[in-house]
């Protein structure tokens, strides 16, 4: 866990944060930290709010924000585009191509800082290596996705915002993907990551914090272990859960 | 997946051997021969046209496809080439000069488009359905003034009106203007290559990798439209050359924009010299409209591409 780095410089920090959409508050009032080498998995209900909320930390177009969002302690609004590319990436719930293109292709064009990654070594982390060569639009759903992780890895940038990046993997690859982001923020490392799942077990797994949405502007971080307990999880799901032996189960 | 190295560098050398082929071919044959003379005041000038014309026409729908993320749009779709015909109609009732005539219309409705999406071109939202919808009205309120002008045109000039609103090359003049415009659209496009190729993926992407999406956005929409308003007012509206060529391109395995670019502009030159020549030889002395038989010759051919790429 990163309490072993607690002075560490913010990589991501939300200053009073409120978010709104179609009428609705979604975060209130958001004061929150990442740090290098944390890794935070954003919970919520349905239309809690999550996306959005990456969205906004992305410095994507969201339907009604206030308050601030910083980057490496600068305002996202005072970093020129061209700069916020080597602050972060972000990888959306789903691509969407229109054009032919090769993987290779894709991966060099969404490289902004050469040479932190190797695209070899990260497709093969991903268990994607004789996807190079594909075109984009031949890939199945979980492929392209495991694609959309390697272009955000690959950007080069330490800030890392992954939207549900496992929906579309398989049992298999779900933890494959696990392992992969724990090795590419692990502690110690320059980065951070803030992903979004619904998966409890998974997000156990893979998190290092959980900063819980209510889906009512109400909201609660901390480390894992603190947060995925029986009455986090009623509140934030609305259902019952029980630890069967290290296994989140819903009732 | 993808083109490369040998196999990229073949495809263009056959494009350019196919538009050798084409220049040699549509100045050496036509109704009256081998005339020296001949071929210098007419058929050359013709042949330019065909090639700055062909040129400029394939890159404004490479370039428009980019803008609308949309692999069917072509040099037409937002309307500012309406705007051209409708000018020049105009003009040729009025006795005016065509070229002005489609100028200043291509002119008034680009400027009427970008003051009506302002704010969409600016967004980094994707799809832009509003960019596209406000382009397809202007194009069909241009067209439904076009059909309007025709009822009224004068019997003796009808003819000359429906030839040149479905592209005739006859007597068209700037040539040599329509190919530096190409060379400089391409140019453009290639030395913005490397953006553009980033925002084909999205305007989203784009902008998170650090391109300047509105200013590129702007740039293909500006370019564009003055490259389909030129080449509408040298030739008319010739459709087809520029959906079909960048899209055969990119069927055949083209990625970059850098080589799509220059390559478009090579592919449209001879495409439309080649239908032009066969316009003019098929049922000589008459002529045949070279919009009709760009279609009937690339139609098939496009076809075949699309059945070869999606295999």
């Amino acid at each position: 866990m990163s309490a072993d780095r607690p002075t560490a410089e913010p990589l991501l920090e939300t200053r009073s944060l409120s978010l709104r959409a179609a009428g609705r508050l979604l975060v209130d009032g958001l004061n929150w930290r990442v740090r290098p080498g944390e890794r935070w998995c954003v919970i919520g209900r349905n239309a809690a709010g999550k996306s959005t909320l990456l969205r906004a930390l992305a410095g994507l177009a969201v339907p009604e924000r206030q308050g601030e969002v910083r980057w490496l302690g600068r305002r996202q609004a005072d970093w020129p585009a061209a700069d916020a590319a080597w602050a972060r990436a972000y990888a959306p719930q789903q691509a969407v191509d229109r054009f032919p293109l090769s993987v290779q292709r894709l991966l060099d064009l969404s490289t902004v800082r050469p040479g932190a990654q190797r695209a070899s070594a990260v497709l093969a982390d991903l268990d994607a290596q004789w996807l190079a060569q594909r075109g984009v639009m031949q890939l199945s759903g979980g492929e392209r996705q495991r694609i959309a992780l390697a272009q955000c890895a690959l950007q080069g940038a330490p800030l890392m915002l992954m939207d549900e990046p496992v929906s579309f993997q398989d049992p298999g690859h779900q933890i494959q993907v696990a392992r992969w982001l724990a090795r590419l923020v692990a502690p110690g490392t320059e980065a951070a990551l803030v992903v979004t799942a619904h998966d409890v077990n998974w997000i156990v797994r893979t998190a290092t914090h959980v900063l819980a949405l209510w889906g009512d502007g109400c909201w609660r971080a901390g480390p894992v272990d603190q947060m995925i307990d029986a009455a986090v999880l009623q509140q934030v799901y609305g259902c019952a859960w029980r630890d069967v032996g290290g296994v989140w189960v819903a009732d | 997946m993808g083109l490369t190295g040998t196999r990229l560098t073949a495809l263009a050398l056959a494009l350019l051997a196919l538009l050798g082929l084409a220049v040699a071919a549509g100045l050496a044959f036509g109704s009256a021969g081998f005339d020296v003379d001949l071929i210098l005041a007419l058929r050359a000038p013709r042949v330019a046209a065909a090639i700055g014309v062909g040129a400029l026409l394939a890159l404004a729908g490479l370039a428009m496809q980019v803008l609308l993320r949309n692999p069917l749009a072509d040099p037409y779709v937002l309307g500012t080439s309406g705007g051209a015909s409708v000018g020049g109609l105009l003009a040729l009732m009025l006795g005016a000069s065509l070229w002005l005539g489609a100028g200043l219309g291509a002119l008034a409705a680009g400027a009427a488009l970008l003051a009506m999406t302002r704010s969409a071109l600016a967004s980094t939202d994707d799809a832009s359905p509003r960019l596209v919808l406000t382009g397809a009205m202007l194009a069909s309120l241009c067209g439904a003034i076009a059909t309007l002008l025709l009822a009224v045109t004068p019997d003796q000039q009808l003819r000359g009106a429906i030839f040149w609103l479905v592209g005739d090359l006859s007597g068209a003049q700037g040539g040599l203007g329509c190919g530096l415009a190409a060379a400089g659209f391409a140019a453009l496009l290639m030395w913005q290559g490397t953006a553009i190729d980033r925002l084909q993926l999205g305007s989203e992407v784009a902008a998170l990798l650090g391109e300047p999406v509105r200013r590129l956005r702007l740039l293909l929409l500006v370019s564009a439209s003055l490259a389909a308003g030129l080449a509408v007012a040298s030739a008319g509206a010739i459709g087809f050359v520029g959906l079909v060529v960048p899209q055969a391109l990119r069927l055949l395995g083209v990625q970059r924009i850098r080589d799509l670019a220059w390559m478009s502009a090579v592919g449209g030159a001879a495409l439309l010299t080649l239908a032009d020549l066969v316009a003019r030889t098929v049922v000589s002395p008459l002529e045949l409209p070279v919009g009709a038989v760009m279609a009937l010759i690339g139609a098939p051919l496009f076809i075949v591409i699309l059945a070869r790429g999606t295999r």
